[in-house]
């Protein structure tokens, strides 16, 4: 795949993926440190014929970017902690009526008002259940600048492809730190998109809650002559509110089945330096960078220690996880939480004994205090 | 050259972040790497704010410069110099502006500071106080001898608009004036 070399920002970058991935919607209310996807896309969309809004506020900008998508077009919206919080609610609709959109959570300390311009990994666990209900989410999580770009890119055709919101995660210090990344030409973007699935037989026996068990709905964009109803109550194949016991049982296990069965689809991860690793570090954005230069250091000291990655950090690359657990007794996961990935971890495993380094004081981790953290082990 | 790691701080609003894009770009231009990370606090105009520059040869993975290994650190308001001067290994440069940072007498035994009145050549005999930025990074690459002075200009001037070239032409020759001036004192 050709490249290109700029040179930007991870916030840039991401409202640059959005609307190279040919998103023509933006709806949002600016929150540091998100507020650049929000500038940015701003200034691109009009001048691809594309319309970028700020409502209200959070609410309003997932609701439009709703709105969008139910009449056909790729949409974005953008925040951060207290904005994902309120976008919760209309994230459980989009997850019900499925509704393909982006959320891009520039991650901040927390919890409610927090360290609005200090980095932080808090956003975890809200990212696996933003709303209430059973739904399975799909929560990306770019490591690089270079990532805030692909993984948006990738965001998008998944939206389209399980017909569900996906959220991908920055936190501050990859949103905001510039620097150079070798990104995909926007003609290949261009070219991998996959339009979402539309029905083109007679009205009356369009059905688009009416598919396979694990398959997502086909909705079409609303006001091309297909009627079907919208709801985030439990519905029927043609979409209108039921408490028909099997049809409600079958609806909700679809939602969890369109995405577990085809896990394949969605994992991905990085191995760096794991071929022949006795430590093993696990770590997601920008935490994940001073991990490798932990490593560098570690390995320079005669420790061979690797780092596993999760980009799709839901649903987890959990087989992956065990195959090397299985293997490596010394296992650390660093996160700026307080484990909650760990717990994953620990799931993935099924041990309880991986040790893990936690910081939510809203200063990054440096590398010296992974190289001794890995030390003590 | 294959390592450099710079801090510049002030207070939000003063321009300290232009600068560090502007040698990350410069460094990349000439086929390295280079990574600005700037932290702020949630008082964005007058809150103490860092830029880290590193500028190096192999890819950076870490973006913040480790406290402790800071070569150069310049620095335009106190409370951001008392925050975040222990980040400069021993020895090191620190360039101050006199009129609004005051170091002690233990941090001039610990680091080589210079004093140069910044915003003042700016303000005064640049005649926009604006080009305070550009008067830094030419005393930031003539103290530290991180990059080609053409190509630091070069990319400078390619994020400013053209009206104001010739006035940040000049902030970047008095900025390298008053740094060897100050280094040959």
């Amino acid at each position: 795949m050709a490249t290109r070399e700029v040179i930007s920002t991870g916030n840039e970058l991401a409202a640059l993926a959005a609307v190279d991935a040919g998103c023509m919607f933006f709806g949002g209310y600016p929150l540091t440190p998100s507020s650049e996807i929000m500038h940015e896309i701003s200034d691109l969309l009009p001048k691809k014929g594309g319309v970028a809004i700020q409502m209200e506020d959070e609410i309003g900008g997932i609701c439009a970017v709703i709105g969008a998508a139910m009449v056909g077009q790729r949409a974005l919206t953008a925040t951060s902690g207290p904005g994902m919080s309120l976008k919760a609610e209309q994230l459980g609709l989009a997850q019900m009526a499925e509704v393909p959109l982006v959320c891009v959570n520039v991650m901040r300390g927390g919890p409610s008002t927090g360290l609005p311009t200090r980095v932080s990994q808090g956003d975890i666990l809200q990212a696996k259940n933003p709303s209430h209900g059973d739904y399975k989410s799909i929560t990306l999580c770019a490591g690089s600048l270079a990532e805030c770009y692909t993984e948006v890119v990738r965001a998008f055709n998944l939206a389209d492809r399980f017909m569900q919101p996906v959220i991908v995660l920055l936190d501050e210090t990859i949103g905001h730190m510039h620097g150079k990344a070798d990104i995909p030409t926007a003609e290949d973007v261009e070219a991998g998109i996959v339009p979402r699935k539309r029905f083109d037989g007679p009205a009356q026996e369009y059905f688009p809650y009416g598919v396979e068990h694990d398959e997502p709905a086909v909705l079409n964009p609303m006001y091309e002559g297909y009627r079907y109803h919208f709801t985030g109550l439990h519905h029927d194949k043609k979409g209108y509110p039921t408490e028909e016991i099997e049809t409600c049982r079958k609806l909700i296990q679809r939602l969890e089945d369109k995405v577990a069965f085809h896990e394949d689809e969605v994992e991905s991860f990085e191995e760096f330096m794991m071929e022949d690793a006795e430590v093993m570090i696990i770590a997601y954005g920008s935490v994940s960078l001073a991990a490798k230069e932990a490593i560098r250091h570690l390995r320079a000291d005669g420790i061979k220690a690797g780092l596993f990655r999760p980009i799709t950090i839901w649903p987890s690359p959990a087989k992956k996880i065990k195959e090397h657990t299985d293997k490596i007794e010394k296992v650390l996961v660093v996160e700026l939480n307080i484990a909650q990935y760990h717990g994953e971890i620990q799931r993935a495993a099924a041990r309880l004994d991986i040790d893990g380094l936690f910081k939510v004081n809203g200063r990054p981790i440096s590398p010296h205090e992974i190289v001794s953290k890995v030390k003590e082990l | 050259m294959s390592k450099t790691l710079m801090r510049f701080t002030g207070v939000g609003g003063q321009g300290v972040l232009l600068a560090g894009e502007i040698f990350a770009a410069a460094k990349i231009k000439t086929g390295g790497h280079g990574l600005k990370t700037a932290t702020y606090t949630s008082q964005v105009r007058g809150g103490p704010t860092v830029v880290d520059i590193q500028l190096d040869d192999k890819e950076i993975y870490y973006p913040y410069a480790n406290d402790g290994e800071i070569g150069f650190m310049l620095s335009v308001a106190q409370k951001s110099y008392i925050l975040f001067k222990d980040g400069v290994q021993l020895g090191g440069t620190i360039v101050i502006d006199p009129n609004l940072v005051y170091p002690t007498d233990e941090d001039r035994k610990k680091w080589k500071i210079f004093e140069i009145p910044i915003i003042t050549i700016a303000k005064e005999e640049v005649g926009n106080v604006i080009t305070q930025s550009v008067v830094a990074l030419a005393i930031a690459n003539t103290m530290t001898n991180a990059l080609d002075k053409d190509v630091l200009i070069e990319t400078m001037l390619s994020k400013v608009p053209v009206k104001v070239h010739d006035v940040n032409k000049k902030a970047y020759e008095l900025g390298e004036k008053y740094a060897k001036e100050a280094m040959s004192k």
